[in-house]
């Protein structure tokens, strides 16, 4: 018997990805492919996206010039790309916002999404309250209590946030949560999964709504400066941030970064550097780069930003990165709140811990010679200001 | 569909390897054995069991916390020979990341006699897959309330019925009675499973073992009702979590095949 998918679901030279999931899920992935390729060369699904895409989302965002910030570490320039300016402040609402008409589409009437920041879970329980769909949002409690902001937020929007008390109680956790929760409600909900992991089709599925942000960006870029710049620069927790803003580039003669949380150390759960620390293997329904112990157990992880700490990379990520598409840093924690610091003196605006790690790594990239960066801040930093003002980095 | 199907195994009892304890696990085995069981799942306890319901994920944390890693788990399945049949129920990536040669190495002297591989479809890891076969150890097929006949006629072809001169534990496709994760706590009404159950056996004569949510006589007595074998999981790891012995918790649930 064939998979029955139509889609590719493998990438890069070692095929990672996949479809490792239980067989309960099976039939609803074939259904989610199925309907998502049928939505692809649907011209009322494609402007229904796009309408909503710009009215709710606020989209298209702005590339902005960070000149100040850009002299003090010497660049010669420094554009940033403002998915923090979206609805819901973070690139996440892209995807949620598409998946969420998705599930519209096929008729469920109910919606499960994980979230670790609770950018996602916001994200998904804006789309929700704005489609008049139901909404359960699973978190971990460690990020309940780092990301408190978003867990309100989430409430005051109609949903449900369900507290994982498993594990380190992180996005991990909300995931096999999330997994679980779908299979016994498979019928009538739809699985949200806010980035670009987890069995096919979901890893081609985030990164295709996700591609907006490069998309763009390199228009933006061609009619701003003339020129595209040496580095294009993202943050990468599971992906989705990192493969929406750098796929696009992924043919022009410029330099692709992808930057993983340092965390506070470099022993394996101190960090969550999966290209350094991680080894091949199996998470959350693919094959990919993943920090785990001799025994096949996901590791522990650590990193300030509860977007980053996951413990894998997604596939189609990890995949560009091992076929030397895209090139890997990390940041360590005191690094990204350094980063986030100069970026609210030179510039004036907030970045969230995610996307500080974009900017933690600016500085060696200045002493290395490079001259021009284009970085995805993908996200705003009002969810993390109890973390800035506890930690020395940035007082309030 | 109407020809009433002799039994091949009255009851698949699961347990979770290392809870309570590795060094438990050769005696609750043998009396197993003696109880007459046949066949048993064996749990190998993983850090992420997406599959798996509150209680059945407590118990592989426990078993991990206590060192129960998959290693250690087949070294203290070897050279066994008072143990039923045993299905070793887990994820996939434990079982990559010992690799297989190695895995083969470990189970050859267990009574271990098939995987069931929660999160592996077929297809994902064929050269995998094809090499455990070949060495004796088959992947056992599940089927859902999601899967479809066209597809539960595909998924047991690709992992075929060795033929009734096989041992149960090698022969059986394992069906999921309800939507979900493991665990006990299912309403009592089993007319859909009836009726699925029906609709499987018209697919051929393959033995049926159908299990998630069951943990009562009366369900269990009205499983082996419809030909098929129940599966206790969740109630049973309880139980012995409790500090309960494998017989007095299995005699109430367990008709010796007449």
């Amino acid at each position: 018997m064939t998979s029955g998918f139509t889609l590719p679901s493998r990438f890069g030279r070692q095929g990672l990805g996949g479809c490792y999931a239980p067989e309960t899920l099976l039939q609803p992935l074939l259904d989610l492919e199925a309907a998502f390729v049928a939505a692809a060369s649907d011209p009322a699904f494609q402007a229904e996206l796009k309408a909503e895409l710009r009215q709710f989302v606020g989209r298209p965002t702005p590339l902005t010039p960070a000149p100040r910030l850009a002299a003090v570490l010497g660049l010669r320039s420094l554009y940033l790309k403002r998915e923090d300016l979206t609805h819901t402040g973070a690139h996440k609402i892209n995807n949620a916002l598409a998946q969420a008409l998705l599930a519209r589409r096929m008729g469920k009437t109910e919606i499960i999404a994980e979230t670790g920041a609770g950018q996602h879970g916001v994200a998904t329980a804006a789309a929700c309250a704005r489609l008049g769909l139901s909404c359960t949002v699973y978190m971990g409690v460690t990020d309940m209590a780092r990301q408190a902001p978003n867990v309100a937020r989430m409430r005051l929007f109609g949903a449900k946030v369900e507290p994982v008390e498993a594990g380190q109680g992180t996005l991990k956790e909300a995931v096999n949560e999330a997994l679980r929760a779908w299979a016994g409600n498979c019928n009538k909900a739809h699985y949200i999964l806010g980035s670009a992991l987890g069995p096919h089709p979901f890893p081609t599925l985030v990164r295709t709504f996700q591609t907006v942000i490069g998309e763009e960006a390199r228009a933006q870029a061609l009619e701003q400066c003339g020129t595209l710049p040496e580095v294009v620069l993202a943050c990468a927790g599971g992906g989705s941030n990192g493969l929406g803003l750098l796929v696009p580039f992924l043919q022009d003669p410029l330099r692709r970064i992808a930057v993983e949380a340092g965390g506070h150390g470099a022993g394996l759960g101190e960090h969550a550097a999966r290209l350094d620390g991680g080894r091949m293997g199996v998470l959350h329904g693919c094959r990919t780069l993943l920090l785990q112990d001799d025994h096949g157990h996901t590791a522990e992880t650590a990193s300030i930003s509860a977007g980053l700490d996951y413990p894998a990379l997604g596939p189609e990520l990890a995949a560009l990165i091992l076929d030397g598409h895209v090139e890997v840093r990390r940041a360590s924690d005191e690094e990204a709140l350094e980063g986030a610091r100069l970026l609210c003196e030179a510039e004036g605006i907030l970045p969230a811990l995610e996307s500080s790690h974009a900017l933690a790594v600016l500085p060696a990239l200045a002493r290395e010679g490079v001259s021009s960066v284009l970085l995805g801040l993908s996200g705003r930093g009002d969810k993390d200001l109890s973390t800035y003002q506890a930690r020395a980095g940035v007082s309030a | 569909m109407t020809t009433p199907r002799t039994l091949m195994n009255p009851l698949l009892p699961f347990i979770m390897a290392g809870d309570p304890s590795l060094e438990a696990l050769p005696g609750i085995l043998s009396a197993a054995r003696a109880l007459g069981l046949e066949a048993m799942e064996l749990g190998l306890p993983h850090s992420d069991p997406i599959a798996d319901g509150p209680v059945l994920q407590a118990a592989a944390h426990r078993a991990i916390q206590r060192g129960a890693t998959p290693r250690r788990v087949l070294e203290s399945l070897a050279g066994l020979t008072d143990s039923p049949d045993l299905i070793l129920f887990t994820y996939v990536n434990p079982l990559l990341q010992l690799g297989t040669e190695a895995l083969l190495r470990l189970l050859a002297p267990t009574p271990v006699k098939a995987l069931l591989v929660v999160d592996l479809p077929f297809g994902e890891e064929p050269a995998f897959e094809a090499d455990l076969r070949a060495a004796g150890y088959p992947m056992v097929p599940l089927l859902t309330p999601t899967t479809t006949l066209d597809r539960a006629r595909g998924i047991l072809s690709d992992r075929p019925d060795p033929g009734p001169e096989a041992p149960f534990a090698q022969r059986f496709a394992y069906v999921v009675a309800r939507l979900g994760v493991t665990g006990t706590g299912q309403g009592t009404d089993l007319s859909p499973v009836a009726s699925r159950v029906a609709d499987l056996q018209s697919l051929g004569d393959r033995p049926l073992a159908v299990g998630f949510g069951l943990s009562d006589a009366a369900s269990l007595a009205a499983i082996r009702a419809l030909g098929a074998t129940p599966i206790v999981g969740s109630a049973l790891v309880q139980e012995l979590a409790s500090g309960l012995d494998l017989r007095t918790a299995l005699l109430p649930r367990w008709t010796p095949a007449t």
